[in-house]
Formats: structure tokens, C-alpha cells, sequence
């Protein structure tokens, strides 16, 4: 809700100007929700440890880089860590375990933060996704959900590589139009 | 990329956002980022809109000791330190510790030829640490790999293909990997050993009987290595 991010947004204000307890405040507010992210894209608890820390170095150092076009702080907190998470990814080129993957990886189960988004986004990137054909659904969550690159990707789905960049692309376009501005 | 292109960019910014813009394309674009407003807000937008997705995904909680080595790093000698925990210690050092001490365990168990004089040793582990393949690349231009006894011939007829990964670039097949206590010398040209030095990095996928049939892993990459100087 806006008022959860509000607080934040508070928070993060008195961070930028390095109040230490507003930091630890914010920390305590958010991290469980980072650390799931990371936990659910790393699938190693260590990793996802490091990255953590990483994160809040880097939050702590560019706190006064926030602002509203990047969405909730929760949102810009959570694309800080999952740009890491990649990097982390990237750099181990992890055995890609394709037979567990499944077209869906979403939860069924909210977490508490998840009360601090707007629902009507969530609603619409939802109903988006279930207008959108299946090959480029799949193609779409399993690279934002488990970091897979165009390459893993093709292997995964049996599929050249070439027609994988594509779905990804097209896939991504259709979404956006369906999104809106 | 064309900056007036509204619409690759926005592909571009989208494929960023999800992660398959990768390597060199991913530095190029975040370089661009830097001085394009318009390419951020692109960003943005696939960021905010995505967000939905993590909201899916259940809370976790890590150890306390992450807040501990955040504090410690953030404010050295302000904070009393926390005992290291078991992840701290396992984390920083547990890479860079387990080659050294498997690099010295291969040099144990396998002395090369003498005439060969070692530069860079890697040893390519199970999941189980058990190794697998020791790796060394000499300064004669050559690789020598050796698969140790654990090592059988993947199923269903498939190959164990030896990749180099350069810094930046495709993958550069090396040699199909030998099993079962064989050894296998590979001559590398200068360009492969100029890259091999820079990333020291190796990838083994699974592939057809007789390698990948296009130049490009087309397996999965079921094991790696670094390589270490001796």
C-alpha cells in the first residue's frame, strides 16, 4: 500500500543523509523480502547471503539516488538485487537442472511485502500474462524467474536458438503492449 | 545500437530487465544507460511493470549474521564484531581455498611429464567434491587434461566436450573429454591461450557422440573449473 511505501520512502530520505538506525530499520523492514528474491534465483543459500550484503552496501551508499520513476522502493530495492543475483549467475554458469523446470514458478503463497504493492499492477501483468501465447510465456518467466539466457533457454525447450531470441522478443513486445505506458 | 530507436531500445530495455541481454551487449547497454535519460526511464518502465513477478515469490530469512558483515563493512571499528558464522567463512574463502587445496591435491596424485613445465592447474569436481578431470595448461601452448577413475561415459552414447570461455565471446570447443583414467593433450593456438590466461575459465557440456554439431554447447553445462597459477 502507499502508505508501507511511504514509510520507506522515509526511511531511505534519513539513510541518504547516514542515520545509521533509520538504516537498520530499513533493513529489517525489507530484507526478508530481498532475500527471498535472491534465495529463489541463486538457489544457494551462500550466494544469496553475498548478495544480500551487496545489496544494502549499495543502498547504503546510493540511497539518494532514489525516486519515484523507479517505482516503490520495495521495487527498486528488489532490481538492485536481482541485477546482482545475475551477475552471480553469469559468473558461476550454474548446471542448469531443465527437469525441474516448469512453465510457472510463481507462489501461491503472498508474502507480507506484498501488501505494500499496487494491486491493479499486479492484476494487470497477471491478466497480460495469461493473454499471452504459452511458447512466449514460458520463454519469459523462465528467464526472469531462474536467470536462464537465450542459450539455456533453447536447450530447455528443445528449440534453435534463434527461434528462442525471437519468442523472448516478440514475447516481450506483446506484453509491453498489453501493459501500456 | 541507434539511440533514436525508440522501439529496439525498448526491446533492448526489456531484454536487460528480464537478464537475456548478456556479456558484451549488457556492458555496451549499461554504458548507455549512463548517459541516456530516455534508455533509463525504458528501464524503469520494464522494472516497475516486472515487479509484480518478485512480489510472487515467498520472504526468506537470512542469518543475522548478513546484517553483522553489512554493519562491519559499512562501519569498521564502530561495530563490535560478530563471531564469524559458518556461511561467512564458507562464502569468502570457500572458492579460492577448495582450488588451491584441490590444486595441490592434483599435483599429489598426478606429476606431470617433467619436460612440461606447469603454469595453470584446475580440477573439475562432481557434486560430491569427488574430482573429476585435472586440468593443466603448460607454457608450451599445450592442455593437458586427465580423467580420473570416477569418470564413465555419459549416457546414452553422449560426449563430454571441453569448453574455453573467453572473457567475452562464444564458447571455444577445446576437445572431447576422455573417461575413465585416460589422458588427452590438446595444442592451443595463441589466441587460445591468450584468452585462456585472461578468463582461465573451462565449462564441460553434454553433447552428441562426437561433439556439438554446430560449434556452440548444445547441452547443458554440467560442470566447471577455474584454472589457478602454480
Amino acid at each position: 500500500m502507499a502508505e508501507a511505501n511511504d514509510g520507506l520512502v522515509s526511511a531511505l530520505a534519513r539513510v541518504a543523509q547516514g542515520d545509521r538506525q533509520a538504516f537498520a530499520g530499513f533493513y529489517q523492514q525489507t530484507h526478508r523480502a530481498v532475500f527471498g528474491m535472491c534465495l529463489h534465483l541463486l538457489r544457494d543459500k551462500d550466494e544469496a547471503c553475498d548478495v544480500l550484503q551487496e545489496t544494502y552496501i549499495q543502498v547504503w551508499h546510493h540511497a539518494g539516488e532514489y525516486h519515484c520513476d523507479r517505482g516503490s522502493v520495495l521495487n527498486w530495492m528488489m532490481s538492485i538485487g536481482r541485477y546482482r543475483c545475475l551477475d552471480a549467475l553469469r559468473r558461476r554458469r550454474h548446471e542448469v537442472d531443465f527437469d525441474s523446470v516448469s512453465s510457472s514458478q510463481v507462489s501461491s503463497a503472498p508474502g507480507p511485502m506484498e501488501n505494500a504493492h499496487n494491486q491493479a499492477d499486479r492484476q494487470r501483468l497477471s491478466d497480460c500474462l495469461k493473454d499471452l501465447d504459452e511458447r512466449y510465456r514460458s520463454s519469459i518467466e523462465m528467464a526472469y524467474f531462474r536467470g536462464f539466457t537465450h542459450q539455456e533457454l533453447a536447450v530447455a525447450m528443445g528449440q534453435p536458438l534463434g527461434t528462442t531470441k525471437s519468442r523472448v522478443r516478440r514475447g516481450l513486445d506483446v506484453l509491453r503492449r498489453c501493459l501500456g505506458t | 545500437m541507434k539511440p533514436d530507436n525508440y522501439e529496439r531500445n525498448h526491446a533492448l530495455a526489456a531484454e536487460y530487465v528480464v537478464g537475456t541481454l548478456q556479456g558484451a551487449a549488457r556492458q555496451r547497454f549499461e554504458r548507455w544507460m549512463m548517459t541516456s535519460s530516455r534508455l533509463r526511464r525504458q528501464v524503469w518502465y520494464w522494472e516497475r511493470r516486472l515487479q509484480p513477478f518478485n512480489d510472487s515469490l515467498p520472504e526468506a530469512s537470512p542469518p543475522d549474521a548478513v546484517w553483522h558483515a553489512i554493519e562491519q563493512r559499512l562501519f569498521p571499528g564502530t561495530v563490535e564484531p560478530a563471531a564469524p558464522r559458518w556461511w561467512q567463512t564458507l562464502t569468502a574463502w570457500r572458492w579460492s581455498a577448495g582450488i588451491a587445496m584441490l590444486a595441490v591435491f592434483a599435483l599429489l596424485v598426478w606429476t606431470p611429464p617433467p619436460t612440461v613445465v606447469t603454469h595453470y592447474v584446475g580440477v573439475v569436481q562432481s557434486q560430491q567434491a569427488e574430482p573429476l578431470w585435472l586440468v593443466n595448461a603448460s607454457a608450451d601452448h599445450r592442455l593437458t587434461v586427465k580423467a580420473m577413475p570416477p569418470v564413465q561415459p555419459a549416457d546414452g552414447g553422449r560426449d563430454y566436450q571441453l569448453w574455453l570461455l573467453p572473457e567475452s565471446g562464444a564458447p571455444v570447443s577445446l576437445a572431447l573429454l576422455p573417461t575413465g583414467g585416460a589422458q588427452l593433450k590438446v595444442d592451443l593456438s595463441d589466441q587460445q591461450v591468450r584468452q585462456l590466461l585472461q578468463s582461465r575459465s573451462l565449462a564441460i557440456s553434454l553433447e552428441p557422440a562426437g561433439g556439438s554439431p554446430t560449434g556452440q554447447p548444445t547441452g547443458p553445462v554440467v560442470y566447471q573449473t577455474r584454472l589457478v597459477q602454480m
